[in-house]
């Protein structure tokens, strides 16, 4: 399965979010695991099954007078097995 | 959540040169000790340049190799 | 609402500044070649010439010929029209534009009325100082000041405009900071630049086109040294972001005691594209945007300090108006941002054209623009390389210093780093090589009629709407520039790394390189043509 999330960071932590769900976390490893942790607990994610999470980083958040010089943070996929 | 997402949203608006509302503290703080790894990657990049450098200087017209 | 216009590989092209510096410059590109439909829609661009209150008797420099539209003289088709335009240019400029520019702002989801008032501001502050700075007082030398009646000049040619803009934009972003603060919605240096570089590529195609018209020689002497620069200027580069990064980074990590992941973005900020590499570097080794705002607000302060020194360090310093290209190709290598960059060159193209055209008594002129693209050329190359560096940090980052569990890194980001204004300025100038190699015949003599179709609609563009976008990227420059935030505490040593680097590490190796790969490049002289 594959799911799609928007990420930023809010000053103290890294945030994800979707229609379905909002998690956060201080570190990213943090952030992968509460991920992962929602993944298997809504049982989207089956045993045996990989899901790929595909996290677009939202440009509104970095200052509007950088975006002009670069327009792109970081995009990160993240493979949880299940 | 929201509210802070709107925050982040607001402060990048401002166009301000610096993001007041952002943590800057560990920036400039909390040096990790230096790892192999980094070697690695210094190393490998200067070599590359050399390398880019002679082939550069035997290729490019314009060289000083190739000018009089 | 989110912004997500690097969710797919097309997703920014509407959303985007860079994209939209390839529309303005493209779409006024192709409009221009309706010329060869024999309808010349561009030569109501405006353009300064010298003045003076006074002019002598049957000299030149009358102030109601200070502003003119283009297409009075270059026009094939049109040229009685736009004769009669004047000083109505500038206004036909400034609504042709603002339409341009508001549009783009509207897709951009700017505050259109705030974008609309900061514009028209600037558009005529920018008037004023090309105004003001086209006095031959300033603008003339020696060679032409008596026939404004002057016996002496200061022979900065377009340069002193630039320089008045530039003091203009400090004065209102260090002063007035309510009002900069008002204007910075319109206030956007690396759009006005990025889209002025599309038009450099305009000129860069043109210059052999114009060049033919004096010999068929001269032409293909023109096509040959650009494609030597952009040659030089890859190799130049390659090599030089190669020894800038590890050494800033060592500097940074060694001597500064910094952290790794602000060591990695000030290695890339300070020795490579300014802004755009610390945005692109933070987000490959996943730093907190924090630390890329940091650096990318200390990097616009001192690009606008090398902005200040360089070009009249190496006109009058060294290397002088011996190895133009030298200075131009290293000017590229150590101004960071491009519009600091562009805009030194351009200072820098007018500084040694002067000078060149004085200390010979006029015997040597050079083609304007040529000094500019040579330091736009490793700007661009390196802005290209940037986002396959950023790759590399990533997969270094990602899967050797934190290893998360199934982290992966998409080689879409490549992609969503490439600069998209080259790809307008490279279209532009292989286009327009490929009319004078093509239709135009390498500027034989039956090709002429043509080409002159080509040049009526390529001049407005390369030189009318070229320095016009660099004349508001010198203003905003200025107006987006507080040089009170260097003071500011929670920089701290970030300053110092900037300043040791810069000066001791980065100008020197660039100088060195540019050497290595641009000296003894020669730019063509036109003199024999042009008195």
């Amino acid at each position: 399965m594959n799911m799609e999330l928007l990420i930023w960071h809010d000053g103290s932590n890294w945030v994800v979010k979707n229609e379905r769900l909002t998690l956060s976390a201080p570190t990213l490893e943090e952030l992968d695991v509460e991920v992962e942790r929602f993944l298997r607990g809504s049982g989207m994610l089956r045993e045996g099954e990989t899901a790929e999470v595909f996290m677009t980083f939202d440009n509104s958040t970095i200052p509007q007078w950088i975006r002009q010089y670069a327009q792109h943070y970081f995009n990160r996929v993240l493979e949880v097995r299940g | 959540m929201e509210e802070k997402h709107d925050e982040s949203r607001k402060e990048a608006a401002s166009g301000s040169l610096t993001g007041t509302a952002l943590e800057a503290e560990d920036v400039l703080a909390g040096a990790e000790p230096w790892e192999p790894v980094e070697t690695k990657l210094v190393v490998w990049s200067l070599l590359i340049a050399a390398a880019a450098l002679i082939i550069g200087l035997l290729v490019v017209p314009t060289s000083i190799l190739h000018t009089p | 609402m989110a912004d997500l216009s690097n969710r797919r590989w097309y997703s920014g092209m509407l959303t985007q500044e860079d994209w939209w510096a390839v529309w303005l410059g493209v779409g006024f590109f192709f409009i221009s070649l309706f010329n060869l439909a024999g309808v010349d829609l561009v030569g109501w661009i405006t353009y300064p010439t010298k003045w003076v209150l006074y002019p002598p008797e049957g000299g030149k420099g009358a102030v109601s010929h200070a502003f003119y539209a283009l297409g009075k003289k270059y026009s094939v088709t049109a040229k009685g029209f736009y004769k009669g335009l004047g000083w109505w240019s500038v206004l036909w400029t400034y609504v042709v534009f603002t339409i341009a520019t508001c549009i783009g702002a509207a897709f951009m989801r700017w505050n259109l009325k705030r974008f609309f008032t900061g514009w028209t501001i600037i558009y005529f502050l920018t008037i004023a100082t090309w105004f003001v700075g086209h006095h031959a007082f300033i603008a003339a030398n020696k060679i032409n000041m008596k026939q404004y009646g002057l016996n002496f000049a200061l022979s900065l040619g377009g340069g002193g405009s630039f320089i008045l803009a530039l003091i203009v934009g400090l004065i209102i972003g260090n002063f007035f900071k309510p009002f900069a603060n008002y204007l910075s919605e319109a206030a956007k240096p690396e759009w006005y630049i990025k889209t002025a570089i599309v038009t450099l590529g305009v000129k860069l195609g043109y210059l052999p086109i114009k060049l033919s018209g004096f010999s068929h020689k001269l032409g293909k002497e023109a096509a040959s040294l650009t494609f030597d620069l952009f040659v030089a200027g890859a190799a130049a580069t390659i090599v030089a972001y190669l020894i800038f990064w590890p050494g800033v980074y060592v500097i940074s990590r060694k001597l500064f005691k910094l952290p790794r992941k602000t060591a990695a973005v000030l290695g890339s900020g300070i020795s490579i594209c300014g802004v755009s590499a610390a945005v692109a570097t933070g987000g490959a080794v996943r730093a907190k945007p924090v630390v890329s705002i940091m650096v990318s607000a200390l990097v616009v302060v001192w690009a606008v300090i090398e902005l200040v020194i360089l070009p009249g360090f190496f006109t009058h310093v060294w290397p002088g108006t011996n190895d133009p290209l030298v200075a131009g190709a290293a000017m590229g290598m150590s101004v960071k941002t491009d519009g600091a960059d562009a805009a030194a060159g351009e200072l820098m193209d007018e500084f040694m054209r002067n000078k060149i055209e004085s200390e010979t008594d006029g015997a040597v002129i050079w083609p304007s623009g040529i000094i500019t693209a040579s330091a736009v050329m490793t700007k661009v190359w390196i802005d290209m390389f940037i986002g396959i560096w950023a790759f590399v940090l990533a997969l270094v980052w990602v899967y050797k210093f934190e290893r998360r569990a199934g982290e992966k890194v998409p080689v879409s980001e490549v992609w969503h780093r490439f600069p998209k204004f080259v790809i307008g300025y490279f279209f532009c100038w292989f286009f327009l090589l490929a009319l004078y190699f093509g239709p135009g015949q390498s500027g034989a003599v039956e090709a002429m009629p043509f080409l002159k179709s080509v040049k009526a609609g390529a001049v407005p563009i390369e030189k009318g709407m070229r320095k016009l976008f660099f004349m508001l990227t010198f203003l905003s420059l200025g107006i987006i520039t507080d040089f009170k935030k260097l003071k500011e505490a929670q920089f701290g040593k970030m300053v110092w790394v900037y300043f040791v680097a810069l000066f001791f590490f980065i100008i020197p190796v660039a100088i060195v390189i540019a050497y290595l790969f641009h000296h003894g490049m020669q730019i063509p002289n036109i003199a024999g043509f042009v008195q």
